[in-house]
């Protein structure tokens, strides 16, 4: 019995965004958007340019730029509005970045094994031994088939669009969250990176974890085949549906939402 | 008493020698010259005046008050340096120091070799310091008696560092040093030095001169470390003369100190000779940090670089002046200058100034000066990973500061500085 209730448990929210309203500066970007992702499902958020797609993004991970002005985000019935941003990701948000930040001076390596305890530490782990830890690098790279030398390099400092993206997946990987967002993970991929990084998000899936996939493009979503597919527009979700959704949007562009809107 | 009457005095009591004439011009310049205050337009920002101790005391041999285990240097080879040169509050200390014989180098206390090999001395001393406009350096060439003395034959590859090590310590008053290095590398040879400065009690002042001569086509790798110096202030000189094809690569990293003063200069005096003059410094509380480089580019086809970095917490304040002079012959001259330096609290501050002045019109400069925070982006990355915020400046110091040590040629040091640097910086890592 006890099982079954964490269990139900576990199947519940895991991320609950409640009429979140955002603006910087004196523009306001988030106009009132809802959105319920449970473990185990793969949500993808599509829509055009400057609808706000980042921003949420950026929002749930906890950058500081944004003021929320109302609504709610609770992550596993906690509030992270009060949560700073490495907070949040020890608790098991991650965000793969659309522009990876790189970094001389620092290796990627070294940055792993500083993230990693961090988590480890929040949880009353004890730092991770340095021959497991090599361990798991060396099997995690591989599913994004990055070299072994990568790691040893700068913080994607030199690196291609293709290999920081997979630098993003491979960190997602080590760092194992419960719920990740893709900030535009396919934009300047080719298809071969396209499907490397995939392939690797793929091989992550669990019924306990959750994905958020911004996209632009339904390409992505061959790959990765989303449960729900939300259209955003001006700050809202306005449209959810199954990945034909997706597939709908790519043939149509978005033109037919906005007239439908405005005919509603 | 006043400072300038102690120091007549103390000049008095010195035994003459060899090079009492060059003392006695010295002195006289330097009652000339006096202390700098701060409206003097070299020491605006740094009022040394302000940092002489009020019971000074000129510093004798205190050798025999050093117990062996405290010299041990901040930085220790695997094996132990073969070349070890012990100086305490200025005065060699011949049971302190290792020296290893080894064919085509000279090497020993300053004021052994004067008698030793007075020609040689006589030669090169006091032909890199410029005295009459220099206060420190005059009063250094007053009185300095002792120091490291290095000389390379031509041709010698000296391949294990030869490491200066200075130390000063106190019975009872306040100690004010004057040591002196004369280095001096024949054509064709090479050779790496570590001069290391530490402190063990008491306030100091320690004022040192290096004087380095490089002769055509030969290397000199230099890295001064003033990373256990609290309670010290220092002026430090390493003046630096560059024959046809030499090449010359100078690290100072600062860690410590109450008030620090280095002036590194190389003067190009021979065609393509190449000058990289590096600098590292972490300041916190209150200590103070001023980096004043010179290259002087005299003769055509000559390369330079200058990059330094700092990083200031606390109320600390830094200051770098970097002059590029490009003499009229100097045509063809490659001369680059950076200085980064992040600010890491509100009450931190840097003064930069950069300082080119060319007159020949077939040159390549460049130059640029920041000073600033840690980036906001790169905060936000290493947070979005989970990281702490002051563990993640602490990492992105970390990265902007080890550039400079990751470049010094020596691996022993560089290891030793990387974790020197995590350890100041907190990087567990």
């Amino acid at each position: 019995m006890f099982l079954l209730f964490r269990r139900g448990l576990g199947r519940g929210d895991m991320l609950e965004i409640k009429n979140l309203h955002a603006k910087i500066g004196d523009k306001e970007i988030l106009k009132g958007l809802s959105l319920i992702v449970r473990a185990g499902e793969v949500h993808a958020i599509m829509g055009p340019n400057g609808t706000g797609k980042s921003t949420l993004a950026s929002i749930v991970a906890g950058k500081e730029d944004y003021e929320v002005t109302a609504g709610e985000i609770l992550f596993n019935g906690k509030d992270i509005l009060e949560m700073s941003a490495d907070e949040r990701a020890r608790e098991g948000v991650f965000l793969a970045f659309q522009y990876p930040v790189e970094i001389p001076g620092v290796s990627t390596t070294n940055f792993m094994k500083a993230a990693l305890n961090a988590k480890r530490k929040h949880h009353g782990l004890e730092p991770m031994a340095a021959k497991e830890f090599l361990a798991l690098m060396n099997e995690k790279r591989q599913l994004v088939e990055l070299d072994k030398s990568y790691l040893s390099r700068s913080i994607n400092e030199g690196f291609s669009g293709g290999e920081k993206k997979r630098n993003e997946i491979f960190q997602m990987a080590m760092l194992d969250p419960a719920l990740a967002i893709l900030d535009e993970t396919d934009s300047g991929l080719d298809i071969d990176a396209l499907r490397i990084v995939a392939d690797g998000v793929n091989k992550l899936r669990t019924k306990n974890n959750a994905f958020l996939v911004i996209t632009h493009y339904q390409r992505l979503l061959n790959y990765i085949v989303p449960d729900y597919v939300h259209i955003m527009y001006d700050g809202r979700i306005v449209k959810t549906g199954d990945k034909n959704l997706a597939l709908k949007m790519e043939e149509k562009g978005y033109d037919w939402i906005k007239e439908e809107l405005s005919a509603g | 008493m006043i400072f300038t009457e102690y120091i007549k005095q103390a000049f008095d009591a010195i035994s003459p020698d060899s090079l009492t004439p060059i003392r006695t011009e010295a002195m006289k310049a330097f009652e000339k010259l006096g202390v700098p205050s701060n409206r003097h337009e070299e020491w605006k920002y740094t009022p040394i005046k302000t940092k002489l101790p009020g019971s000074l005391r000129l510093s004798e041999d205190h050798s025999s008050l050093v117990k062996e285990d405290a010299v041990l240097p901040p930085i220790l080879f695997s094996d132990g340096p073969e070349q070890r040169l012990v100086f305490i509050n200025g005065f060699f200390s011949a049971e302190h120091s290792n020296i290893t014989k080894q064919s085509g180098l000279i090497i020993g206390s300053f004021k052994d070799n004067l008698s030793e090999h007075r020609d040689i001395v006589l030669k090169y001393y006091n032909q890199a310091t410029d005295t009459i406009k220099e206060n420190f350096a005059a009063l250094n060439t007053a009185f300095a008696q002792d120091g490291a003395f290095i000389y390379v034959y031509k041709n010698t590859q000296i391949t294990s560092p030869v490491y200066i090590h200075h130390i000063f310590t106190s019975d009872s008053a306040d100690v004010f040093t004057q040591s002196r290095n004369l280095i001096v590398a024949e054509q064709g040879s090479n050779v790496s030095i570590v001069e290391d400065f530490k402190n063990l009690t008491g306030e100091k002042f320690y004022n040192h001169v290096s004087e380095v001569f490089i002769g055509q086509n030969a290397e000199v790798n230099y890295v001064t470390l003033q990373i256990e110096t609290k309670n010290s202030t220092s002026v430090n000189y390493v003046e630096a003369r560059l024959e046809k094809d030499a090449r010359y690569h100078i690290t100072t990293v600062t860690f410590d100190g109450k008030m620090v003063r280095n002036n590194v200069n190389a003067y190009m005096d021979g065609e393509n000779a190449l000058a990289t003059l590096n600098g590292l410094f972490l300041c916190d509380g209150d200590m103070h940090v001023d980096n004043h480089i010179l290259v002087d580019h005299r003769v055509p086809n000559c390369n330079s670089n200058q990059v330094y970095k700092g990083v200031l917490n606390g109320e600390s304040t830094g200051v770098f002046n970097g002059k590029i002079f490009v003499q009229k012959d100097a045509q063809k001259t490659n001369a680059y200058q950076s200085s980064k330096a992040i600010l890491l609290s509100d009450e931190a501050s840097m003064n930069s100034k950069p300082q080119l002045e060319i007159f020949a019109d077939d040159v390549k400069c460049s130059h640029g000066a920041a000073i600033g925070q840690v980036s906001k982006n790169e905060l936000f990355y290493l947070k979005a990973r989970g990281i702490d915020e002051v563990s993640a400046k602490g990492i992105l110091t970390y990265a902007f500061a080890n550039w400079v040590i990751n470049e010094i040629a020596i691996p022993e040091i560089r290891e030793s500085l990387d974790g020197k640097l995590k350890e100041k910086l907190r990087i567990e890592f």
